[in-house]
């Protein structure tokens, strides 16, 4: 019960904690402007070049977006609360370590797949995107996926602001590497042989592909292989972000490493 | 029964500076600190800064492995038992952060409900009466970041104490807050140990201390110089007695002409405005006020007094020695 109520009640608290900052004043340039102004930037540098479609860039770049709040959030809910002195105080408490940390990504899923539905809905209303009714379930659990994976990376990358205190920056660099890699507005086969070789390990390559045949009228079946590729990809990210968190606690005990913010 | 147990506790920073050219710097912060806590026991730990009292915390808490030696809190080993010792304990620290600035005081004790685990039933009752105890009731749906220091460190107080630990350590927690506040803190500090919590706390005024503590270990350097109660403190000195003399415009000269009387170990010059406060330490039966009023001839004199030694004394006197 208690590790369950961590889990959830804790993991939106902490959410509250560091996010309610976000009046609409920011929220919404952040989280509605920013990806629509990629999504318009990709499509029409497509239009021009002749090459792709609208869904093909709404699809990339809606599902990048969400990359934003699942990379910056998590590591902010780490980093931020090393500069505020709260995460000390944390960790002594008795909190089993994994429902705090997973805790925390529930919301930030959440956030991630509300930003990139509003990319996708941005599509369908003003650019040349239609999809089929019977898509919508089976796409909006890709999406999900995409947005849960990402929190992976995410999670690993909030480990790191354990030791190090260049958080966002890391979260810009991560953010152009799946902007690049992805296949967000080049697809996977046209990309050079190693970088195709190494997009499957990143976050959100499966879930593009599996968005964007959906998208197409593809079915839930049809594109599975995909979807469990990339839920894959997002628990060994998870997974090695929760060991992360574990050895650079016990790393911050031997060296002091929290207290130099 | 012992609550806190510390056994030679050593610990040893290591930084390194430099880019191509690694230089590795070793720093002793603690330096084989032992002591004993009684349970129900009000323990200071006082020292300057940089003496080791937050890192001696640190390790107490388990935010810090010592690089050598032991140490128990209700039993249970800081290193090997960590999570036991962690339910156990509350840790209070002082200054404006440490708290969720956008979160309500009472969102605040929410969170720190679930992470300490208190029961969901129990929650309402228990942060309802901690606000009380810290006088905190009525702002509770305020957020943090309006709150002044004195508000903030009540509720970290209130925040150490949710899971109603056995042991409290509380580091500096007046640090900064205006008298009026930390009058109500050590008020509250106090009514702790009328409940039956074990309270190590470290502090750097000590009239807190005198008032608070039931015994005080001194930390200088990383090692423990003295222990004992606030009146064994005060007998350890070798001062006598304590003559002030107020002067006004007093100078260098005369100063070191009254560290040359016959009895007088010390002579502190503190200023108060147009006024300087001569502060000097005498030995025992020592008897050199006329002595020193007649070396101040041609220096306006205030008032002229003598006083007891306090444990202010005692504590300038014990982390100067060399």
């Amino acid at each position: 019960m208690t590790t369950l109520r961590i889990l959830l009640v804790g993991g939106l608290m902490s959410y509250r904690a560091m996010f309610n900052w976000l009046s609409p004043w920011i929220l919404i340039p952040s989280m509605i402007v920013s990806p629509i102004c990629q999504i318009l930037l990709f499509a029409y540098i497509g239009r021009s070049a002749g090459v792709g479609n609208d869904e093909f860039y709404v699809m990339g770049n809606a599902l990048n977006y969400a990359a934003i709040p699942c990379l910056f959030a998590m590591s902010a809910t780490i980093e931020g609360e090393r500069e505020g002195r709260t995460l000390s105080v944390v960790l002594t408490t008795p909190a089993a370590r994994i429902p705090l940390f997973l805790g925390r990504a529930l919301p930030v899923i959440v956030n991630g797949w509300a930003v990139a539905m509003v990319g996708v809905v941005f599509g369908l209303l003003v650019l040349d995107v239609h999809i089929p009714g019977s898509s919508w379930p089976a796409l909006l659990l890709v999406i999900t996926v995409a947005s849960a994976s990402c929190t992976g990376l995410g999670l690993a990358m909030g480990a790191v602001a354990l030791r190090v205190r260049e958080g966002a920056v890391l979260g810009n660099v991560l953010f152009c590497l799946l902007l690049v890699f992805s296949g967000v507005s080049v697809a996977v086969d046209d990309l050079p042989g190693w970088m195709a070789a190494v997009s499957p390990w990143f976050p959100l390559t499966h879930a593009i592909e599996a968005a964007r045949e959906v998208a197409d009228g593809a079915a839930l079946a049809d594109v599975i292989g995909l979807v469990v590729r990339e839920i894959g990809v997002g628990a060994l990210y998870a997974a090695a972000g929760l060991l992360l968190l574990r050895w650079l606690e016990d790393q911050s005990r031997r060296h002091a490493t929290l207290e130099r913010v | 029964m012992t609550a806190v147990e510390a056994r030679d506790l050593r610990r040893t920073f290591r930084t390194r500076t430099g880019v191509l050219r690694r230089t590795a710097t070793e720093v002793e912060a603690v330096r084989g600190v032992s002591f004993d806590i009684q349970r129900g026991e009000l323990f200071g730990l006082l020292g300057p800064n940089g003496a080791g009292k937050t890192t001696t915390i640190k390790m107490l808490i388990t935010l810090l492995l010592p690089t050598s030696g032991t140490a128990r809190v209700l039993g249970h080993d800081v290193v090997a038992d960590v999570r036991e010792v962690r339910r156990r304990i509350g840790y209070v620290f002082g200054g404006d952060r440490g708290l969720y600035e956008r979160l309500s005081a009472l969102d605040n004790l929410r969170y720190f409900s679930e992470l300490y685990g208190v029961p969901p039933r129990e929650q309402k009752a228990r942060i309802g009466e901690l606000l009380e105890m810290v006088g905190l009731t009525g702002r509770e749906r305020e957020r943090v970041e309006g709150f002044s220091r004195g508000m903030r460190q009540r509720l970290h107080i209130a925040r150490g104490l949710l899971h109603d630990p056995e042991v409290l350590f509380l580091d500096e927690p007046s640090i900064g807050i205006d008298p009026v506040g930390a009058r109500e803190l050590r008020a509250t500090i106090a009514s702790l140990i009328d409940v039956g919590k074990t309270v190590l706390l470290t502090t750097h005024y000590m009239f807190e201390a005198d008032e608070l503590c039931d015994r005080i270990a001194v930390i200088r350097a990383g090692e423990i110089v003295a222990e004992g109660t606030p009146g064994d403190l005060k007998r350890l000195v070798t001062v006598g007695s304590v003559v002030e003399i107020e002067t006004y415009g007093v100078g260098e000269a005369a100063v070191a002409d009254l560290g040359a009387i016959t009895g007088v170990q010390s002579v502190a010059v503190e200023e108060r405005g147009q006024m300087q406060v001569l502060i000097l330490h005498c030995a025992r039966d020592a008897e050199v006020t006329q002595a020193a009023l007649s070396r101040l001839d041609g220096v306006r004199v205030g008032r002229v007094g003598t006083r007891e030694p306090t444990l202010e004394d005692a504590y300038v006197e014990l982390v100067s020695r060399t």
